[in-house]
């Protein structure tokens, strides 16, 4: 395959064009869902191909085949600079990219047990336990758990000199217990709702998930939340819990420091960013305790790679230093516009895609408070846990979540529960009513594996360190 | 494109030769592009050519699926047998009734030459005349324009073997001022229904009307629904609600409640893939025929969509709502109708004293509170303050937090006219919405822009 690579690349480079890189992917996936004691999937997918990118004329063509062949990948090569030249109609400008150090590397996560080389019958016999204990209660309709593996192996070569490889191999599993009584329905999942928590790990991160210590507490606070309260309209002071600050930040700080958004370049779909360029290291983001960077090298996050889909070495930078609103996540070409170079975010779904700013590990520096120090200190407010429902405008400014439980703070105590919580503000008022992050214990990088964005959609897997954070005068509880 | 003989024989000589019990293969591929623009100049072009081949084996009541994007035959092979193996080392599932029988298919048209055949160079052409007429008003465009197209297949070894080809082509244009912006869209199997120039027409009339937006404190009003803005919500409703993994687990708003009146008697919604007027598609990744699905009729809860699998758990017929092998998402009603009214668009906006026309929302979301079908969501790209009957200005926008139940229970005005929009299932399926005046929508927040 690299033979074939090299070869293309050379053909490109006879065709004179400005800049064209080569990727070359290969996926192997493995889905187990189980439900209520059944199996109701259980697949493994392939899959293969390659994707030319091209600058011609002074504009981008992209084409992409799951054939590969050597005379493919010629055509495939030819296509891209006919759909350069296409896109050169409407130029304004010739496209240009920031400068790079060109590498020839290599990069394996790491991981002590191949998903892949574990029993099926080892994995569904995990999910189908948590199961059994869950559906223990008749309120629970739903006993469900599911497992995700992935296997990427990717080939960059670029006009330039760049040949890279990278093997990344990653692992999700998670639980979730519906209850169900006439015509409320209320869940409660483990260790994160929307199947689970991600890392780039390998099958040891499931087994030191302790689903099976988990499934009790998550069944009955699932029958319990049926019998809940909903959550009354107020303004209060709030704690969120690690889990759901992980989607806080993805969409409130993550998806609005994409530099290609605040440049208009997704407006079709997902919309712009409030973060303009104007903004840059003036606006005060969030309050003092809010430090959040973009970090692709730590170890096992659902975010970190070796090397971007540009060929960028990976990174960590500031995007909020202590509040202060400092950094964007860029590629080659946008990260010209502030005359720097790129931080390395740009990243496709698969062969076929292009590849996009999408975010790392995107995280909320841990800060000093231990949780239960945390909720002693609070005197009157609310504990949301996990995520339920998110939704936010297309600038990222008015957000709105909703939560699997809430429990009600008094004196420095967690009391009753609630149902039904959502919570809503607008981002940088939000953040600047932040008054206390956890520290590195409660810390932890939680795994999204489901990120749209693009056109056609990209489903990526990101990540996002958190802990549990205190926010005051927060309006809560509107959707009644 | 591979052609129908040759994906039909390869994949039934595959199948003929598996030691599985039963065995069923679905095949998606084709050649598609996309040509994106955005600050009025294109900046993503793309093209792919790709297939997916999944393969379904059965040994008694073990499921086992394998999926590869290679068509050759040792790599088709190679997926049958890991289904296979799967398979073996499965649980039964008990609600497994085994592969559909063949059954008759209708043939639609769903394949158009010229889309099929529409290139880079032509759609950066159209694209182009969307810039100079915005250019015309200092105003900046963004979107998107894809054609493409496509073969789908599905065989089994009780001698199903359906085929379809198809087409598709899909513009959004997004037209942006300093501090407004608006919106237009067309899906069609024919390229040649794209009218550019319209769509554009609109985008760049809704963004000038909105310009210098009022803020409006968030309360319950009067909304017109433009059909981009219906079809969202039924689009998230399909996903709660229409479907029979939600309503057998008990969190769909249809669970428990069918018979019952849950919307207003003006309202009816069915799902009909064979319908030619909209994006139809005749059979479903388990090759059973698309049948007629009535899932709200004038108010009343009557049904739900089914694949296999869930239809035999609720000891009913497939209705032909499968999904890919590999989901575990039950069925899904892919070609949703509201049924028309008689009113128009300007006779609704006339009808209101104090309200809102609405053109589109904004990453909505459905999963709060399913029973109820509470959905939350932002207005965008033109949303407007009428008074006296008469759009009077733009407005700031939005965020809605309300129960489609009691929504659907509000509806006023249906407009006769209806709308064929994109969906999250793209090439064989949309949403056919009419624009809705709808009472006492509830707005629960309130944007800077």
């Amino acid at each position: 395959m690299e033979d074939k690579i090299k070869e293309t690349i050379d053909y490109l480079k006879k065709k004179k064009v400005d800049y064209a890189d080569l990727r070359h992917q290969k996926t192997n996936v493995e889905d187990i869902k189980v439900k209520n004691g059944n199996v109701e999937a259980l697949s493994r997918r392939d899959d293969q191909g390659f994707g030319v990118r091209v600058i011609a004329n002074g504009a981008w063509g992209f084409a992409a085949s799951s054939i590969c062949t050597q005379a493919e990948m010629k055509r495939v090569a030819r296509q891209a600079i006919q759909i350069a030249q296409a896109s050169a109609l409407t130029k304004k400008e010739n496209v240009k990219l920031s400068e790079t150090e060109v590498h020839q590397g290599k990069y394996e996560s790491q991981y002590s047990m191949d998903p892949f080389g574990v029993p099926i019958d080892k994995k569904i016999g995990l999910l189908l336990n948590a199961c059994e204990i869950m559906i223990k209660n008749q309120k629970i309709k739903v006993a469900e758990g599911s497992m995700e593996f992935f296997k990427t192996d990717k080939i960059f070569a670029s006009t330039e000199g760049a040949l890279i490889k990278q093997s990344i191999l990653e692992s999700g599993a998670g639980i979730t217990a519906t209850a169900v009584d006439g015509a409320e329905a209320q869940r409660r999942s483990y260790p994160n709702s929307h199947r689970g928590d991600y890392a780039s790990r390998g099958y040891e991160f499931v087994e030191e998930m302790n689903l099976l210590e988990n499934a009790e507490r998550i069944r009955e606070e699932a029958v319990q939340l049926l019998s809940a309260e909903p959550l009354p309209e107020m303004e209060t002071t709030i704690i969120i819990s690690g889990n759901q600050m992980a989607l806080q930040v993805h969409e409130s700080c993550g998806h609005p420091t994409e530099l290609d958004r605040v440049l208009g370049t997704e407006i079709s779909l997902a919309g712009g960013s409030f973060l303009s360029l104007d903004k840059l290291n003036k606006l005060r983001y969030g309050s003092e305790k809010v430090t959040i960077t973009a970090d692709a090298t730590l170890a096992g996050g659902l975010g970190s790679f070796g090397y971007d889909d540009e060929g960028i070495k990976a990174q960590r930078v500031d995007l909020v230093k202590n509040g202060l609103f400092v950094g964007y996540q860029t590629s080659r070409e946008t990260a010209l516009v502030l005359n720097q170079k790129s931080n390395g975010t740009m990243r496709a779904d698969g062969w076929n895609r292009i590849p996009l700013i999408r975010m790392t590990n995107i995280n909320l520096e841990p800060g000093e408070w231990e949780l239960e120090d945390l909720i002693k200190d609070t005197k009157s407010g609310l504990f949301l846990d996990m995520n339920k429902s998110w939704s936010i405008d297309d600038k990222r400014l008015n957000f709105q979540f909703g939560v699997e439980a809430c429990w009600e703070i008094k004196d420095g105590k967690k009391g009753k529960m609630f149902k039904n919580a959502i919570y809503t503000g607008i981002t940088p008022e939000f953040w600047n009513n932040c008054d206390a992050v956890c520290n590195r214990r409660h810390w932890h990088i939680w795994g999204v594996p489901n990120c749209g964005k693009g056109e056609p959609m990209q489903i990526m897997r990101v990540a996002h360190g958190t802990s549990p954070t205190r926010f005051r005068n927060i309006k809560v509880g509107v959707s009644k | 494109m591979i052609g129908k003989e040759k994906i039909l024989n390869t994949l039934d000589s595959i199948l003929k030769k598996s030691k599985a019990d039963q065995a069923e293969a679905v095949y998606l591929g084709g050649e598609s592009g996309l040509t994106r623009f955005a600050n009025s100049t294109i900046h993503q072009n793309v093209f792919e050519v790709n297939s997916r081949v999944y393969f379904r084996a059965a040994l008694g009541k073990k499921i086992g699926v394998a999926v590869t994007n290679s068509f050759t035959k040792n790599d088709l092979k190679k997926a049958l047998s890991d289904a296979i193996e799967i398979a073996r080392n499965q649980k039964e599932n008990p609600y497994f009734p085994g592969l559909p029988a063949k059954s008759k298919v209708l043939n639609p048209n769903t394949y158009f030459k010229k889309t099929a055949e529409f290139t880079p160079i032509q759609r950066a052409e159209e694209v182009k005349k969307i810039f100079d007429q915005a250019k015309v008003h200092n105003l900046t465009v963004a979107g998107s324009f894809s054609t493409g197209e496509a073969e789908i297949a599905v065989v089994n070894t009780f001698g199903v073997a359906c085929y379809q080809p198809l087409t598709s082509s899909f513009i959004n244009i997004v037209v942006m001022g300093d501090n407004s912006s608006g919106y237009a869209d067309c899906l069609s199997r024919d390229v040649d229904d794209i009218k550019v120039d319209q769509l554009t027409q609109i985008a760049i009339q809704k963004c000038l009307d909105s310009k210098d937006p009022k803020g409006l404190e968030p309360g319950e009003y009067d909304v017109v629904l433009e059909p981009s803005a219906v079809a969202a919500l039924l689009e998230w409703m399909n996903y709660i609600g229409f479907g029979s993994k939600p309503f057998q687990e008990g969190t769909s708003f249809l669970s428990n409640r069918i018979g019952q009146k849950i919307m207003g008697e003006n309202v009816t919604i069915y799902d009909d893939g064979n319908d030619q007027t909209a994006i139809a598609f005749p059979f479903d990744f388990e090759g059973v025929p698309k049948q007629k699905v009535t899932l709200i009729e004038k108010g009343v809860a009557k049904g739900v969509v089914y694949d296999s699998i869930s239809a035999h758990k609720d000891k009913v017929k497939s209705t032909g709502h499968a999904l890919t092998p590999d989901s575990a998402d039950g069925a899904l009603a892919l070609n949703i109708f509201v049924q028309a009214g008689g009113a128009s668009l300007d006779k609704m906006i006339g009808s209101v004293e104090r309200g809102l026309l609405i053109t589109r929302f904004h990453y909505i979301n459905g999963l709060l509170d399913t029973t109820n079908a509470l959905l939350t969501g932002m207005t965008r790209d033109g949303t407007f303050w009428i008074e006296n009957g008469k759009v009077k200005h733009g407005v700031k926008n939005l965020r809605f937090t309300e129960s489609m139940l009691k929504a659907f229970s509000n509806v006023a005005q249906i407009s006769q006219d209806r709308k064929i929009i994109n969906s999250w299932w793209g090439d064989v399926g949309c949403v056919v919405a009419p624009a809705m005046l709808v009472k006492n929508f509830k707005f629960t927040g309130k944007t800077e822009f």
